[in-house]
């Protein structure tokens, strides 16, 4: 009986693993076309979104031409609507490059902390911390600016500043008067306090992977912590660090809800932070429900320049990245 | 098999008679009863030994002896890792290496260490150096250039960089990168140099160029080094310490350990029986 079996098996060996091979293959050939099917349909709704985005900002793109991008007024209700993106593109950047200023070092400073100085029962609490910052839902943000914040620096730190600055020349135009609710610098605060926890995290994440030895050979040559990280820790890390700050800048730059809040939804640009403002997003998000005709034309224009100025943000930061793993690797 | 007869040969408590064999009034490092924990784990037991000026000093033994934590004591790098802790007395010159108080930059500046795989930090070869000589001195252009040129000729690598001092210091071979790091030791003017396996991750020919170089250093510092290889430990070395499990069984003229051991697991050791 065993014999006979193991007879048959062997006859039927060769027949049945054609057979389980080829089943193998179709099913090989089906896993193929699914993971490339899911590829393409991301260039499918990228394309797709990018159509849609001229398509629909087409009248205001015949309308305005070039002068969108330079022109101040924001005038719908007028007949015709006169309609200029120079303050929004204006704010957007603003916001952005205060919120960056301020969310870098105080992010790579809770970064180095985290990694190198802080007691070991420490560093899962203020870890935590920083994670549930990230988790924090953005309109929260939002009310939390126009509650709390607004008031606060109205109150407190605007007029300081305004006095500090207050002559200097250049410095005394971008602090000037008067303190207000709602304002470009208020945005910024928030944005930064938003896009921290990007930078945190990546840099924590890159901070650990600079080998213990090399550490302790920059800590063997008599280095101090401050020594080991500003000459080995981020000359090493610095891909990594500066990915991090990209895809915080990223978010800083579409932020919408928070920044609607306490902006001010002013289209004018004064020269001053402590003024009311606009950004891209937080115009479209706050005139887009009740637009139509070219007005609503003119808002997809202002989206589809966010996903340019994006684009271009992000292709700058690969560009540099590149750059510098090229300077490494030489 | 033969880690039977380890196992039932009879530990030496405290010092051995031959701990003291290298102890003469040229002592540089002075090890007096130490004990090092990590943790709750004893890995250095009632350790006795000097180093002496101008000497090489091998350690030798199993993965896990302690050798490499023995090492890491005498310039405090256990110091980063919290739950690490030494008892015991280690005199550099006239000061106690283990004193809370020590400035630790000042002593690790004394005693330079180079690792076991080759560490150039992420900069070019000439910042490679100077960046440590900037942590103590501030000099010239022209006389950083001088002690780059010194350090890299000490580190015999001058020749091979000299036209591309510019270039990362990443850039170099693994032989050409740890002699960077022995030069950027000596760079700082050390008086001890540890040298943690310092050949382990090279090829045979970048090994006896450290080796070479490891018998010129010796005429201007005091050098101890871990090894696995004991055809290098008897190639480049005065003394010798073996040690097993956190113990040093025996410690003498290099010569003598290699010849005429009188520890039977040292015997057991040099001759590949077990480790």
């Amino acid at each position: 009986m065993a014999v006979q079996s193991t007879g048959m098996e062997a006859a039927a060996g060769p027949y049945d693993r054609a057979k389980a091979l080829s089943a193998f293959k179709l099913g090989d050939v089906a896993f193929y076309w699914t993971t490339r099917l899911c590829a393409i349909s991301v260039l499918l709704i990228l394309g797709g979104i990018i159509i849609s985005l001229i398509a629909g900002a087409w009248p205001a793109i015949r309308e305005f031409g070039f002068s969108f991008l330079f022109t101040q007024r924001w005038a719908p209700a007028n007949d015709p609507p006169i309609l200029g993106a120079l303050g929004p593109i204006y704010g957007t950047l603003v916001t952005s490059v205060i919120a960056m200023v301020i969310a870098i070092p105080v992010g790579i400073g809770i970064a180095i902390f985290l990694t190198e100085l802080c007691p070991q029962w420490a560093r899962r609490p203020i870890g935590l911390a920083v994670e549930l910052l990230a988790g924090i839902p953005s309109i929260i943000y939002g009310m939390w600016g126009f509650f709390v914040l607004g008031p606060f620096m109205a109150n407190h730190l605007q007029p300081f500043l305004i006095r500090a600055f207050d002559g200097v020349p250049v410095l005394g135009s971008i602090f000037a008067g008067p303190p207000s609710y709602l304002s470009l610098f208020n945005a910024a605060l928030i944005l930064a306090i938003m896009v921290l926890p990007f930078i945190t995290a990546i840099s924590v994440d890159v901070f650990k992977t600079v080998p213990p030895v090399l550490k302790e050979a920059a800590y063997g040559i008599g280095c101090t912590t401050w020594e080991v990280v500003r000459k080995v820790v981020i000359p090493y890390t610095r891909v990594g660090v500066i990915g991090g700050i990209m895809l915080a800048l990223g978010r800083a730059l579409g932020e919408t809800m928070a920044v609607t809040f306490i902006i001010g939804n002013a289209f004018r640009i004064t020269g001053s932070v402590f003024s009311p403002g606009t950004t891209i997003s937080a115009a479209i998000a706050s005139e887009f429900a009740e637009s139509d005709g070219l007005h609503q034309s003119g808002l997809i224009l202002l989206g589809l320049l966010l996903f340019v100025l994006t684009f271009l943000v992000l292709s700058a930061a690969r560009l540099m990245l590149m750059r510098l793993e090229r300077k490494a690797g030489n | 098999m033969t880690e039977i007869s380890v196992a039932t040969s009879v530990p030496n408590a405290g010092a051995p008679p031959s701990a003291v064999a290298g102890q003469d009034e040229r002592a540089k490092v002075s090890v007096r009863d130490l004990n090092f924990y990590y943790g709750d784990n004893h890995a250095l037991k009632a350790i006795n030994l000097n180093l002496v000026a101008n000497r090489v000093t091998a350690f030798i033994g199993p993965s896990g002896c302690g050798k490499s934590t023995l090492l890491r004591i005498f310039n405090r790098m256990y110091d980063l890792y919290p739950g690490q802790r030494a008892t015991g007395q280690v005199m550099l010159d006239s000061q106690n290496v283990l004193d809370p108080k020590l400035d630790l930059n000042l002593l690790r500046a004394r005693v330079g260490m180079v690792f076991q795989k080759p560490t150039p930090f992420p900069m070019t070869i000439y910042e490679n150096i100077a960046f440590g000589v900037r942590l103590y001195e501030k000099i010239s252009k022209s006389e950083m250039d001088n002690r780059v040129e010194r350090a890299l000729r000490g580190g015999a690598l001058w020749n091979e960089v000299k036209d591309k001092l510019s270039a990362s210091g990443l850039s170099l071979s693994g032989g050409q990168q740890q002699r960077l790091c022995i030069a950027r030791t000596i760079a700082v003017r050390p008086e001890v140099i540890l040298f943690d396996e310092p050949c382990s991750a090279l090829d045979p020919i970048s090994t006896a160029k450290i080796e070479e170089l490891i018998d010129e250093l010796k005429e201007d510092y005091t050098i101890a080094i871990v090894t696995h290889n004991m055809q290098q430990a008897a190639r480049v070395s005065d003394s010798t310490a073996f040690m097993y499990l956190g113990e040093l069984i025996e410690f003498g003229e290099t010569n003598k350990i290699f010849t005429s051991p009188t520890d039977r697991r040292t015997q057991d050791y040099i001759t590949g029986r077990f480790g």
